[in-house]
């Protein structure tokens, strides 16, 4: 269950073990509507059915019942300035059933949407600023009009 | 020592592992220990995301990867726990940035990615390390991958790595079709000897650009430290240099 190199394993000898697998696993939001039970994955494209199931049930503490897996070849498309074909890495999906019973939901991450109450604050605070330094060109300017703006010392 | 994990906040902890012999617990209880990481364990598809407070945050503290030296004073146990808490951790952050990209969202603070990915790299070397003084003290030799410089179709010589098979090697026709050994060709000699020139043309023009480069460097800057010089360019005769004609600058003597 990694991409390091073993002994080849002889009849009688004791069990392999992988003992720092290096294998990766992304759970990602399924594009096509999947049961409530079926979650997605993307993983090394060397994992085997066998791999993800024991990955997810050692590592994970995740019962699955079925692993179907694919491999995802995604579309070419053209170099915009000197047209050449280019494609990008090839994808390993997993569809992992869980046992009945159990459901698994993918979350909305960005639903406390942090980026536009900040945004909302800067510009709040830039608003502040500018009509205070205003008011303070008012202040400063008080016993001078008609004078440029300019014009000071 | 356990600043990167801490901060992080992930899902295991050493007291939390689940241990399956009574032998490691018994280990765990009988030394003073400190937690590798803080947070309590949920071990489900929970934790193939960050905590929920960092859901849409502009930025994630965290503290630096580990270090080799931390890595060696642990123990085996210690670092196989290690591994799998910074395997989760990729796989969390990998989750995280996918799913970033995909909602066309920041992805907070990447750099974590490449802590991991240095943490790992140190941890794996160092039970390398501990692999091979085990070896060396057992049996006399690495117990590293066995590998050859061998010459190839083309002449050329690469490093194989060499790897265990079932069939002894004259009857494995496969593979002896695909590594195919370099006898002597007429063509191949003629490239060969092309190649080589190239290789030596490249190696003289760098001699000289070097060479060419040093007396710049001695105009420049007169003082400069020589045994630095001499570090950086070896190849270099710098008495040599100061003998041609281009040191010295374009002042006329008086």
């Amino acid at each position: 269950m990694s991409t390091r190199w073993y002994p080849i394993y002889q009849k009688g000898n004791p069990q392999l073990r992988v003992f720092l697998p290096n294998f990766w696993m992304k759970l990602v939001r399924p594009v096509i509507k999947q049961p409530p039970n079926v979650v997605q994955f993307s993983c090394s494209m060397e994992m085997t059915k066998h791999d993800i199931k024991n990955y997810l049930e050692k590592i994970y503490n995740v019962k699955c019942v079925d692993v179907r897996t694919r491999i995802h070849m995604p579309k070419t498309r053209l170099e915009p300035t000197f047209g050449y074909v280019i494609k990008d890495d090839d994808v390993k999906y997993a569809y992992v059933t869980l046992p009945k019973g159990e459901e698994f939901q993918f979350p909305d991450l960005f639903e406390l949407d942090q980026t536009k109450k900040d945004e909302e604050a800067n510009q709040e605070k830039a608003l502040k600023q500018s009509q205070e330094s205003y008011d303070k060109f008012l202040e400063k300017n008080k016993e001078r009009e008609n004078m440029p703006g300019w014009f000071s010392v | 020592m356990d600043c990167f994990l801490k901060l992080n906040k992930i899902a295991l902890s050493l007291s939390n592992l689940r241990l399956n012999s009574s032998k490691y617990v018994s280990i765990i209880r009988s030394t003073s220990y400190r937690p590798i990481c803080l947070t309590a364990a949920n071990r489900d598809l929970t934790e193939f995301f960050d905590d929920k407070k960092n859901w849409g945050a502009q930025e994630v503290k965290s503290g630096r990867s580990w270090t080799k030296d931390e890595l060696r004073i642990k123990s085996n146990a210690d670092l196989h726990k290690l591994w799998y808490i910074l395997l989760k951790e990729r796989n969390m952050l990998l989750t995280m940035e996918e799913e970033s990209k995909q909602q066309v969202r920041l992805f907070p603070s990447p750099e974590r990615l490449d802590k991991i990915a240095d943490s790992m790299e140190n941890l794996e070397c160092v039970v390398r390390e501990r692999n091979r003084a085990y070896h060396e003290l057992e049996t006399g030799e690495t117990g590293e991958r066995p590998g050859k410089l061998t010459t190839g179709v083309f002449g050329l010589k690469y490093y194989q790595r060499m790897c265990e098979h079932v069939i002894p090697k004259f009857m494995n026709t496969k593979w002896n079709e695909k590594r195919k050994e370099y006898h002597f060709d007429k063509d191949v000699e003629q490239f060969l000897l092309k190649y080589r020139e190239k290789l030596y043309l490249q190696k003289r023009r760098k001699q000289a650009r070097d060479f060419n480069h040093v007396i710049g460097l001695l105009n420049r800057f007169p003082n400069m430290d020589m045994e630095v010089l001499k570090q950086h360019y070896p190849d270099v005769d710098i008495k040599k240099a100061k003998n041609s004609r281009k040191y010295g600058g374009h002042f006329a003597p008086k």
